[in-house]
């Protein structure tokens, strides 16, 4: 009768403690509807990984687990699943409201600054450069960019950074709103902003793909793969010609990667490894950087009404974050709490929108410094 | 606080030999980010402008080809 009980004798504490964790991420996607698409597969998939004897983690050549397997090939040894993803976030994405106001470019900019901050703190802290370049990458706000970046950089916290990273995506409703207020006045937070819904040409919707993959790979080669598949994914949207995939990509295609890679992902989650001080280390510099990224956008859009006679509403600057469109909605529901007559979606998505590119390349931009 | 990520044995706060390379990361990061926008930027107003001229142009030589038109408007 001893074969009955091997799963109870090599059960070590951590593993039930994972299970709790689990269990909290999938009341998260449940009940709170928190990223379900993903917090749902890496939960059930932190549980799966953390049964005692669990062969889906086997990394035995010859009955290699199915999630080794898919860690392997998806995200080890070509990130081909967080790139993929990023065909489908292309397509998801309207460039008009960037293209109409590219200065709003610049707040994408600005609110990458969390991450260099975040990785000056988290080396303070005693993490080496790997780790903390990994670590600021979650002020990305962007999961495929943190996955890649962790990965590429053989980060030794790439589960507790993708679970801190997509957590925080979906706490952005209540972590930004407070750090706009602290940051601006009931004056600024009230200037409204005309949007004059220019009609941009098709041609110009087209080209813009292409000329901000020629760009970033001229200055940023390392970030050409993701902000590649992300200006492809745009360009299948916009070319007009290739509606049945644009949408299989945005909806299907999308899905599929996203059930994957949550799962996949909790092949890190293992107990003996992710239960460490670190991790809650990592939890408080993630914030940091979600912060400091949010302070980054706000201070850019108050410089830039010091130079220009149409005033931005600071808020916008929140919304430079890539969490896309979440922070977008973030600064809408602000600005009509402030004044009910005051929409600043249309210039919040813009800015969201630039904060996607943004973070793609900064991403590239660190894997280029680093090696 | 220091002394209490010591105790961690992965961790090596405060190593300015790790910390000094990150300073290269914000001044570089930060300019590589700002000149890659500009140059965005600057492409995007640039492509805008010559598309509505080419269209502006074409315009104009449709209504020059056919001026009865613009009469019976």
């Amino acid at each position: 009768m001893d074969f009955l009980l091997q799963g109870f004798k090599a059960l070590t504490w951590q593993q039930p403690v994972m299970w709790l964790i689990g269990g909290l991420l999938i009341f998260l996607a449940i009940k709170k509807d928190m990223e379900p698409a993903l917090l749902l597969p890496m939960g059930f998939g932190a549980i799966l990984v953390n049964l005692p004897l669990s062969p889906v983690i086997s990394e035995d050549p010859e009955h290699l687990g199915i999630l080794a397997s898919l860690f392997k090939v998806g995200i080890s040894a070509s990130e081909a699943m967080p790139l993929l993803l990023f065909i489908g976030i292309g397509c998801m994405i309207d460039f008009g409201p960037l293209l109409t106001n590219p200065k709003l470019f610049l707040l994408g900019g600005a609110a990458q600054l969390g991450i260099f901050i975040t990785i000056i703190l988290a080396a303070m802290l005693g993490f080496p450069l790997n780790d903390a370049a990994s670590i600021g990458i979650i002020g990305a706000a962007d999961g495929p960019t943190a996955i890649l970046v962790a990965q590429q950089v053989a980060s030794n916290y790439l589960g507790p950074i993708m679970v801190v990273a997509y957590s925080y995506m979906a706490l952005v409703p209540i972590v930004q709103p407070a750090v706009v207020k602290m940051c601006t006045t009931k004056k600024e937070r009230l200037i409204k902003m005309k949007y004059s819904a220019k009609q941009v040409s098709r041609l110009t919707r087209i080209l813009f793909p292409i000329i901000v993959s020629v760009i970033s790979g001229l200055i940023a080669p390392d970030s050409l793969s993701l902000v590649g598949m992300l200006m492809f994914g745009n360009l299948l949207r916009e070319c007009g010609v290739l509606g049945s995939l644009s949408e299989t990509a945005q909806t299907t295609f999308s899905n599929i990667i996203t059930l994957l890679l949550g799962i996949t992902i909790a092949f890190q989650m293992q107990g003996s490894d992710f239960l460490a001080i670190e991790t809650l280390l990592i939890m408080a510099l993630g914030l940091f950087a979600f912060v400091f990224d949010t302070i980054g956008g706000v201070m850019c859009a108050k410089f830039m009404n010091l130079f220009s006679k149409e005033k931005i509403n600071p808020m916008l600057g929140a919304a430079g974050i890539s969490a896309f469109p979440m922070a977008a909605r973030v600064v809408e529901k602000m600005g009509v709490k402030e004044d009910t007559s005051n929409h600043l979606l249309m210039h919040a998505v813009g800015a969201n929108v630039s904060g996607q590119i943004a973070s793609a390349i900064v991403g590239g931009l660190i894997l280029g410094i680093l090696f | 606080m220091w002394n209490m990520l010591l105790a961690f044995k992965n961790l090596d706060p405060m190593n300015w030999e790790v910390i000094k390379p990150t300073l290269k990361f914000l001044w570089q990061g930060l300019l590589a980010i700002f000149v890659v926008i500009a140059l965005i930027i600057i492409a995007v107003k640039l492509t805008s402008f010559v598309i509505a001229k080419c269209e502006e142009y074409k315009k104009k030589k449709a209504e020059n080809q056919n001026p009865d038109n613009d009469v019976s408007n």
